[in-house]
């Protein structure tokens, strides 16, 4: 018998050992971490992660880490922060005036302004960074913060999978070395359904219904078989959470017309959507701000992607503030950390277009919820935040912070093939955000 | 009275039979002539300066989208110049009057009557390129452009055109086009891609709202979608003849250097002892040599197996798991910790150097093993990382070894042959292992034809000599050789397409020590399929080192990867033997850079040794060298290079050499296993960590190989001739046994499963071209054309790490989402063993119930191959008996037919809509538009998001449902089809 074998019949043997068909890996303590890699290294009781995914590059100079006004439409134009500074709930901390709603909460909100990594400015390639917390390998695919999180933690219930996403599919976003079973289940859109369990266009109950008996027969043939009965039982399941009880997670009708409204627009309710699948059990959700017919760009901000990234970053502050009150509210947000990336930052100088080019050596990433010890911000950067002077951050003590947040020891091993790999690259949570 | 079309037709025949023959006599064509510049810098002007003839063919109408192939070496694909003049010149006799003349081109063309320059498309790429680049092309000028009569083709991406009147006297006239390809940008001095889009020219005869394209004989060709669509596929299928035939040519020329290594090859048999065959032993069946062997195995373990003692615990089933997952990774194979193996009974018995052995039989509370596992003290506990035993896995390694440690040779539950698997079953089979798709019903039919005796070795003879063989081996040699191109920017260690070289490679049946020569060479196109393309790791820091993990596990059967930055902790190689085989490959020294190395300072920091030892520094000088003296030895194979100077040559000698009988025997074992689930050796791409269950099968196989030429398909013939290839399934098998009794259900692999999905319903697998820059504004090094995909491994990922809609391929997307759910890697950034392990999981079953792509094989639209079906004049029971020969080679058990014909019953008489109100009420036809298109180009404008949300939307709608079966019957075929494609049976080859 092989390893394949072996982990087949163990799968089948975890699956006889409980009563309910189990798809998806049952929830773990946080406590079960190796003895063996045993670091002092701050644990929370986040029990779930929303990790918001700005593609582009947010421009932290406009939003987070705002520094003094400059001008993208003078000839020539000035460096700096292109709004106004507005005060937060903290004192001290500000950010522009775009995110009025944000810096009510932000005693619930720390921008960690000092990230910055050498991988440098390539899209794919920092996207690939900062969703895996690894520079990308010759000899092996890493997995996501998605997919480690569902590997360490598993799914709160055996009935949900542990991670979803609301965007593109793509390596950076997968599992890895981790294995399939570890990946995301996906949807583009709230409309669409998640792909695979939302029946198509025109597939009304009774007809899936009739499509199911007529399976049956097809089905009892592969009973006898050992290897087909394993697809045959994934297919139940498949079956099952194509059916009301996982699929009324994502009717977005059921929530009142106010609670959308405070949301407002498609990514407000990719954030609602989130909240409603961390409610039902989800563990880790992305959701992907890729609304780029707003400004063509999204948030990459060159030239004249710059004229509308005003109305980017006030959806932004609506559906993020909805987000941290509507937790708040239903006494969730301790439980659920709040994580909004992007791949890099941008300078503070704008380019001949008016707009601004990509920066590396200082972004903020920011964190909200999840039972942190917030400070509006952390981190100082230099008057254009082109590069910090107070606390620098790397990309993996950032990723060992959300690890350290959810209960994970960001430096346990986990194992590639026979290769041990720790969860992050050497990265030291923040440790002022624990206590 | 005619339609405007008719009449135009006609017209065009008319002036046909005028033409067809040349003014000289001889048969009418196009003259090509492709022109090199000559000597001087790389021209950014438009036009190249002086040109000579580099190459001539002859082609039919002035209608072109490709050129054949420019091969080099021994024929891979190679570039021509930057930039290339196309000149096209034919003598074209129109009848007198004012026609209207259409030249269309990517590159800026010209056309030339009779020496006068009539027409000119400006060399519109590098204005394009200065806003393109940056995805900002501006998708207002979208909506005005050509529009020249009622059936007109409007320019697709990315082609400019310029038309006009022009009177002819009826003479004839020499016409020019000339265009440029590969025309270089002028400001970072960069080539755009060499193709030719959609170069034409077409004309409208006076009167006429028609076009054609310009013909100089009596061929015509009407230049409207379908018109070129049908020209396209025609001239592809010439292509491909004229491709095959330069391939053939170039390696003729080296036949001399082949012949020659082939007679080293014979003379390397005749001095070398030959693997006796064993006699067959009694009441074991055989229909060939393999056979024989199978069967001397099978007698020698029972024998063994006979007096071993049983406890409770199954050494295989309980035992060996435990060591594999929690011990092996250590103790296994050649190097090992400790230098203790735990991979036979004999080894752990012997024992290491610190506990000396790790069992003792019936007492496990005086067991090292034990003692290990159960430790408390963090110096001493096993495993060293990771977690602890859980305490039931404890108390089966004591059980076990309380009971005596009984550890057979091989874990056999039965010794017992399966018989001969049924006609169909095995006509299934061989066809998805040879042509990676079902067989379809005409090819079931021919099976049922041919007499009993012959059947089997005649479909195989037949299935050997079918070009779907190269499409069944693509996604194994892209995985093994990690081919990943990606579409746009170079990133996470990219290469250059180089798939194209593997499928002619294969089309060819290049012999194996060829091919492997032509991978190490790297010669020929590195961005537009040649063997050069291997040669690239993008953002790697020794992208040669990348390249040696693969070479060496492919060919060699020898795992690296660890070596990459260290010596390899459970491996025999060190670092310093991959960094030799890496400048091998590379043709000069590797200085090692800090980033390719450990600090072990760092490593040692945390109490315990560390796992890995590191004995190359950073900064050191590695020589080319060749690394496996253990295989072959450097100076009998050497000189059997073509070029023993060069190093790559060198090598390829030093890895193909009949010496080294290693790299027949990693071929041959990676054939079998294709073919028989498992290798002779499990671990086809890593020989360290287990042994041969069959060494003398093993042996005989690679001089077969030998033998015939390094012709894979030569012993594919002898496997799958054997008795043991054809044996029926044991379907209560999870993995084929190392016995060879019986073969388990086999996972089909995800491309056969889409690919014959697609086969069997008979829709169009109809995708996006596999090309984000489809009107060609990039340079070669930021974008590529991988053409439109017909099979699933033409796809690749679209994985979109921008997260912009408008990057997105929504129907790649579709069957790419299905394909990755089953093991297909869309991005390969890491060798593979070609052997893929996907469990069963839940997004599987999932996509096939309710993703887009079943959405598109489950509704019966016109160019459904089940609409087509349904339609046939023919009883019910025909129709069900067909639709599962079509989906599962079988014909429905008694329930199966009930249950479908009953539902299709009713109406089944009536299926048929009547012929459909023909126009009365119908809407009026839209006016035709050109379609709007979403490129690179413009990818940061918001419309081109908008746009490409719409064509997602499309493509997860699916193509209407056909209005020529009665909507309610039609309805329920549907249901009965995705009833049919979601059965568990495709999951498996039996």
């Amino acid at each position: 018998m092989n390893r394949r074998t072996f982990l087949a019949q163990s799968a089948a043997l975890a699956t006889a050992a409980t009563t309910l068909p189990r798809a998806f890996g049952a929830s773990s303590s946080p406590a079960a971490a190796s003895p063996s890699t045993v670091v002092s290294a701050p644990r929370g009781k986040a029990e779930h992660c929303i990790f918001i995914w700005l593609g582009g590059g947010m421009s932290q100079i406009d939003t987070f880490d705002p520094k003094k006004r400059g001008n993208s439409k003078s000839a020539p134009s000035l460096p700096g922060t292109d709004y106004d500074l507005i005060d937060t709930a903290v004192p001290g901390v500000r950010y522009t005036e775009h995110l009025a709603q944000t810096a009510r909460l932000a005693e619930h909100v720390t921008a960690v302004r000092t990230v910055n990594h050498t991988l440098g400015i390539e899209h794919a390639l920092a996207t690939n960074y900062v969703h895996t917390g690894r520079p990308v390998s010759g000899s092996t695919i890493y997995p996501s913060m998605g997919s480690i999180i569902a590997h360490e933690r598993g799914a709160v219930s055996s009935e949900l999978p542990p991670y979803l996403l609301i965007g593109y599919p793509s390596v950076s976003r997968g599992p890895g070395f981790l294995g399939a079973k570890h990946g995301y289940i996906y949807l583009v859109d709230t409309e669409s359904g998640p792909a695979g369990f939302m029946p198509p266009e025109g597939i009304d109950p009774a007809r899936v219904a009739g499509r199911q008996r007529l399976l049956a027969p097809l089905q009892q043939r592969a009973a006898d078989d050992a290897v087909l009965t394993d697809y045959a039982e994934v297919q139940r399941e498949a079956l099952r959470l194509a059916g009301p009880g996982f699929m009324r997670h994502f009717k977005l009708g059921e929530e009142t017309a106010s609670v959308r409204q405070r949301y407002g627009g498609e990514f407000g309710q990719r954030c609602l959507l989130a909240r409603r699948l961390v409610q039902a059990g989800v563990r880790f959700i992305e959701v992907s701000h890729n609304l780029n017919f707003i400004n063509g760009a999204g948030w990459d901000t060159h030239n004249a992607g710059q004229l509308n990234q005003h109305i980017l970053i006030r959806e932004l502050d609506n559906a993020l503030s909805a987000l941290i009150s509507d937790l708040q509210e239903k006494r969730l947000l301790d439980k659920t950390l709040i994580v909004m990336g992007t791949e890099f930052g941008r300078p503070g100088q704008f380019d001949s277009g008016g707009g601004r080019g990509h920066q590396s050596s200082a972004f903020s990433l920011v964190l909200a919820g999840g039972g942190l010890r917030h400070r509006g911000a952390y981190g100082v950067t230099d008057a254009l935040a082109g590069k910090p002077v107070e606390h620098s951050v790397s990309v993996p003590d950032f990723h060992a912070t959300v690890y350290a947040a959810l209960g994970i020891n960001p430096a346990k091993d986990l194992v590639n093939a026979s290769r041990p790999v720790p969860i992050t690259d050497g990265g030291k949570p923040i440790a002022a955000l624990f206590g | 009275m005619s339609s405007p079309r008719v009449t135009s037709l006609l017209l065009c025949v008319a002036f046909a039979l005028t033409l067809g023959v040349s003014a000289f006599g001889a048969p009418a064509g196009v003259h090509v002539e492709l022109r090199e510049p000559t000597a001087g810098p790389i021209a950014t002007a438009p036009w190249p300066g002086e040109t000579k003839i580099a190459e001539t063919f002859t082609d039919e109408v002035f209608g072109f989208f490709e050129l054949p192939q420019k091969y080099v070496a021994t024929g891979v694909r190679a570039d021509r110049a930057f930039p290339t003049l196309f000149r096209a010149t034919a003598e074209v006799r129109l009848p007198a009057g004012k026609h209207r003349l259409l030249l269309r081109s990517r590159g800026t063309a010209r056309l030339l009557i009779d020496g006068k320059k009539i027409l000119e498309t400006p060399f519109a790429q590098p204005a394009a390129f200065a806003v393109g680049n940056a995805g900002e092309l501006p998708v207002e000028p979208q909506e005005t452009y050509l529009n020249l009569g009622p059936e007109f083709r409007f320019a697709t991406p990315g082609n400019r055109e310029e038309w006009g009147a022009f009177e002819f006297t009826g003479a004839p006239v020499t016409v020019v086009l000339e265009t440029v390809i590969g025309g270089i940008e002028p400001k970072g001095k960069k080539p755009f891609r060499p193709e030719l889009g959609e170069t034409i020219v077409a004309f409208s005869p006076a009167g006429s709202t028609a076009w054609w394209l310009l013909s100089p004989s009596e061929r015509t060709v009407p230049y409207t979608d379908a018109g070129w669509a049908a020209y396209e596929a025609e001239r592809r299928a010439h292509l491909a003849t004229v491709n095959t035939a330069a391939r053939a040519a170039k390696r003729a020329e080296s036949s001399a250097y082949w012949a020659s290594r082939r007679a080293a090859a014979n003379a390397w048999l005749a001095s070398t002892p030959e693997v006796a065959v064993p006699s067959l032993r009694a009441g074991f069946p055989a229909t060939n040599v393999i056979d024989h062997f199978i069967a001397d195995r099978i007698a020698t373990v029972a024998a063994e197996y006979a007096p071993l003692k049983k406890g409770s615990v199954d050494f295989y089933r309980d035992v060996k798991p435990i060591l594999e997952t929690r011990c092996f990774s250590c103790h296994q194979g050649a190097k090992v910790k400790g230098g203790l193996r735990l991979d036979s009974l004999a080894a752990a018995l012997k024992g290491g150097k610190v506990d000396g052995p790790a069992l003792i039989a019936g007492h496990p509370e005086t067991s090292p093993i034990i003692q290990r596992i159960t430790s408390t003290d963090s110096e001493e506990v096993m495993p060293a990382k990771g977690d602890p035993l859980p305490t039931k896995e404890i108390d089966v390694l004591k059980t076990w070894i309380k009971e005596g440690a009984a550890w057979p040779a091989f874990p056999v539950t039965s010794f017992a042959l399966t018989p001969l698997t049924d006609d169909l079953t095995f006509l299934r089979r061989v066809t998805l292992d040879t042509a990676g798709v079902v067989p379809s019903e005409s090819e079931i039919a021919a099976f049922r034809a041919l007499p009993a005796i012959s059947r089997r070795t005649a479909t195989i003879d037949r299935l050997l000599a079918d070009p779907r063989w190269a499409d069944q081996w693509m996604p194994y040699w892209l995985d093994v050789l990690a081919e990943n191109p990606n579409l746009i920017n170079p990133t996470l260690n990219n290469t250059g397409p180089f798939r194209w070289w593997i499928y002619e490679s294969l089309l060819d049946n290049k012999p194996l020590d060829l091919f492997v020569t032509e991978l190490i060479r790297q010669e020929g196109s590195e961005r537009f399929g040649g063997p050069a393309g291997f040669s690239v790791a993008s953002q790697n820091d020794v992208p040669m080192a990348a390249k040696g993990i693969i070479v060496s596990s492919a060919f060699l059967g020898v795992e690296m990867k660890c070596a990459r930055c260290h010596d390899a902790p459970t491996h025999a190689s060190k670092q310093q033997d991959l960094m030799q085989l890496a400048a091998m490959l590379g043709a000069k020294a590797i200085k090692l850079p800090v980033t390719s190395t450990v600090a072990m300072d760092h490593l040692r920091l945390g109490g315990r040794e560390p796992l890995i030892e590191s004995t190359l520094p950073a900064g050191t000088a590695v020589a080319p060298a060749w690394s496996f003296a253990e295989f072959c030895d450097e100076g009998g194979a050497a000189p059997l290079a073509e070029r023993p100077g060069d190093p790559r040559d060198r090598l390829a000698a030093l890895v193909t050499a009949p010496q080294n009988e290693r790299f027949a025997q990693v071929m041959a074992n990676r054939i079998w296993q294709r073919f028989m689930d498992r290798g002779l050796v499990e671990t086809v791409g890593d020989w360290e960590k287990s042994q041969p269950s069959h060494p003398e099968l093993l042996r005989w196989l690679a001089r077969e190989l030998v033998r015939s030429g390094y012709d894979s398909k030569a012993l594919a013939r002898v496997i799958l001739n054997s008795h043991a290839y054809q044996r029926s399934t044991d379907r209560s098998l999870a993995a084929t046994g190392p016995l060879f009794t019986a073969p388990a259900p086999r996972r089909i692999a995800a491309e056969q499963f889409v690919d014959s999905l697609f086969v069997a319903t008979g829709k169009p697998f109809a995708v996006e071209p596999v090309n984000l820059d489809i009107d060609s504004v990039r340079t070669i090094e930021n974008a590529l054309d991988l053409g439109r995909a017909s099979r699933a491994w033409m796809l690749a990922s679209t994985s979109n790490e921008r997260d912009r809609p408008s990057l997105m391929l929504p129907r790649i997307q579709a069957v790419a989402e299905v394909l990755e759910v089953f093991g297909w890697r869309g991005a390969r950034p890491d060798a593979s063993s070609g052997v893929r392990e996907v469990a069963a999981n839940v997004l599987q079953p999932a996509l096939l119930s309710n993703g887009t792509m079943t959405t598109w094989l489950t509704r019966l639209s016109d160019d459904h191959g089940l609409t087509r079906l349904a339609l046939e004049s023919q009883s019910l029971d025909a129709l069900v008996e067909r639709l599962f020969l079509r989906m599962f080679t079988r014909t429905p058990t008694a329930m199966e037919r009930k249950i479908y014909t009953d539902l299709l019953r009713p109406g089944y008489d009536k299926r048929v809509a009547p012929a459909f109100a023909a126009s009365s009420g119908a809407a009026p036809t839209p006016p035709r538009v050109r379609p709007k298109y979403v490129a690179w180009s413009n990818h940061m404008k918001s419309e081109a998001n908008s746009w490409r949300l719409a064509e997602e939307a499309d493509a997860r709608r699916g193509d209407p449902a056909t209005s020529r079966l009665e909507p309610d019957w039609r309805r329920r075929l549907e249901d009965v089809t995705w009833a049919l494609v979601n059965a568990p049976e495709w999951t498996h080859i039996l």
